[in-house]
């Protein structure tokens, strides 16, 4: 019986990979996708979420730096998991969540306090949260449901519309477990965008498939390939003026501490290809490179650090804060786990030129990485620009939203 | 009819400490009592199929307790159990199985050399150790695998693989991938041999 069972795996393993029938190997299948290249011995792996409420007390707020002139208070608490904001018409928030599930509610009280309630639970990552006006998009994975007129019933959710079919993402299967989890986000064509991350750390793969960012009209209908090459995008933008799409990038793991870097893409053309897995901007991949040249790719606009795990990014449109942030670029990292030492944990902000040149990235929001300890206190996932011009910041890893603020 | 009765405890358990009151192993040796029935009274599992959890490191019972709670992880036993449990209550019983002393169960059957062998070998290439550690006894979120009974980790390995469980993050999808069900069986009983 237990020979049986080693011959049948046996079998199967020299059947799966005949190349190396040959050699006198183990009983042992390939290396799963996401696990190529990482150096035997390592033992880095992703951080543990935290999906039990954190005691006010706990929550980092006086951890957190901002410029002068700012100030950084706590908005809401008490949410696991949370990541994505969406803002409906009337200025109800909607979080969106990874692992735990769910989809919150947020209302704000006459006295500035929050009131939260779990709009949905019980979803497969519901992480990609996209407002299109009075109705609620829900991108979980691989599910898309809409909830209509959220606002009208706000002690009650409304019993979603199923588009799934419609849009016909692949499955956590089809991704093999890998970048499955979604952003989502309206586009000013009034077109819904989101990522089709890769389906494995770095692999060959259909690149008319995976590593993707779309679009489509909102009842799922009209699929465009937005960018190429893009192996997992989690936060996405069009810039106010242009209408560029924007989106940040997460670059592939096991290979160094320092690249590929994660990076902000500027997609100045429907359908360009950004490299993936050949290159990363002038970084060629050693073992994915194809003997390709990296400049016949689209260049990031910028880099932002290796592993720092960039996601939710906002430009700024509102007015409270000076005028030199108007129609530059929030971003949320969210911080490094594939890293020796950790980066990230923290909201830059990328500075562009008239021209939409990115000319500097600098820090906005700091504290949550303790460098010296090398522990993280929160990570930041999602910024979003409320329409009195304050600055919410997403904290996953603590379950709170920090509001950011300006007074001269 | 006990359900009832222990879900009213722990309400009124989750009810009575203060917010300020940390994850507390004490509270959780009271709560765990009905837990005993099936992962056994020193938390090793005297039943198949039903995990040991003395020496589980505490995030992980902490986040499979909410998944479990959540309707996220699909095991029909559990599910009463878990749900609307309270954070304070799972915090508890996370803190107090993670001081029991782990160990294999009683009756563990007697090593297969050749599946031991085939699943030492599996065991290598598929890089369980960095995330489970050398000696698989976990960390943070990642379950401690070394003992673990048998049938248990065969049938947790399936449902990672055809994709009907997934953890707080993919990696152990990702992880056994591909695996035939006897690959699987020869990792099973080759972690559940390791003390």
């Amino acid at each position: 019986m237990a020979f049986r069972r080693v011959f049948f795996g046996l079998a199967a393993a020299l059947m799966a990979a005949p190349a190396l029938a040959q050699a006198p190997a183990p009983a042992a299948a390939p290396v799963p996708g996401w696990a190529v290249g990482r150096p035997e011995g390592s033992t880095l792996a992703p951080h543990a979420p935290r999906l039990t409420a954190t005691p006010v007390d706990q929550v980092p707020i006086a951890a957190i730096r901002v410029p002068a002139g700012f100030q950084a208070e706590l908005f809401a608490h008490g949410i696991p998991g949370v990541r994505a904001i969406a803002e409906a018409p009337n200025g109800t928030l909607y979080a969106g969540t990874r692992g735990i599930g769910r989809v919150y509610q947020i209302r704000r009280n006459a006295d500035g306090t929050t009131a939260t309630r779990v709009f949905a639970q019980g979803l497969p990552n519901p992480s990609g949260l996209v407002m299109v006006g009075p109705n609620l998009m829900v991108f979980a994975a691989n599910r898309v449901l809409r909830y209509d007129n959220v606002e009208a019933t706000p002690d009650a959710t409304p019993t979603p519309v199923d588009l799934t079919a419609a849009f016909g993402l692949p499955t956590e299967q089809e991704h093999g477990g890998n970048h499955f989890w979604k952003f989502a986000e309206l586009g000013p064509d009034g077109r819904i965008y989101t990522n089709v991350g890769a389906p494995c750390n770095v692999c060959e793969f259909d690149r008319d498939r995976f590593a993707l960012l779309v679009s489509f009209m909102p009842d799922g209908s009209d699929r465009r390939i937005e960018a190429r090459g893009v192996r997992n995008s989690v936060g996405m933008a069009h810039h106010p003026v242009t209408r560029e799409l924007w989106a940040t990038n997460h670059g592939r793991d096991w290979i160094g501490d320092d690249s590929p870097e994660d990076s902000l893409l500027r997609v100045r053309r429907t359908g360009e290809d950004f490299g993936f897995p050949m290159c990363l901007g002038s970084w060629a991949d050693p073992e994915h490179n194809r003997g390709r040249a990296c400049a016949e790719f689209a260049q990031p606009a910028a880099l932002l650090g290796g592993h720092t795990a960039v996601l939710g990014m906002r430009f700024y449109t509102g007015t409270m804060f000076p005028e030199a942030y108007r129609n530059q670029i929030f971003v949320a990292r969210r911080g490094s786990w594939n890293r020796n030492r950790l980066s990230g944990y923290d909201v830059v902000v990328a500075r562009l030129d008239a021209q939409g040149n990115v000319t500097g990235v600098e820090p906005f929001l700091t504290g949550l990485r303790d460098d010296a300890n090398q522990r993280f206190l929160d990570r930041p996932a999602e910024v979003h620009v409320m329409r009195d011009g304050s600055l919410l910041v997403s904290g996953e890893q603590m379950g709170a939203i920090y509001r950011i603020t300006y007074r001269q | 009819m006990i359900l009832a009765r222990w879900l009213a405890a722990a309400l009124l358990a989750a009810a009575t400490v203060g917010v300020a009151d940390a994850q507390d192993a004490r509270r959780g040796a009271e709560l765990a009592i009905p837990c005993a029935q099936c992962h056994g009274a020193n938390g090793r599992s005297q039943t198949p199929t039903i995990p040991s959890l003395a020496g589980q490191p505490a995030e992980f019972i902490t986040i499979q307790m909410i998944l479990l709670r959540e309707g996220l992880r699909d095991a029909p036993v559990m599910a009463p159990f878990a749900a609307n449990l309270p954070d304070q209550v799972i915090e508890d019983l996370a803190a107090y199985f993670a001081t029991l002393p782990p160990g294999p169960p009683e009756e563990r059957r007697p090593r297969d050399g050749a599946l031991f062998a085939a699943g030492q070998a599996l065991s290598g290439p598929r890089r369980c150790a960095t995330c489970h550690v050398a000696d698989y006894g976990g960390r943070n979120q990642i379950p401690r695998i070394a003992a673990q009974r048998e049938e248990y980790l065969e049938t947790a390995m399936i449902a990672y693989r055809d994709g009907t469980r997934a953890g707080p993050d993919t990696q152990m999808n990702g992880a056994v991938v591909g695996l035939t069900d006897a690959q699987i069986a020869a990792l099973a009983h080759y972690l559940s041999q390791l003390d």
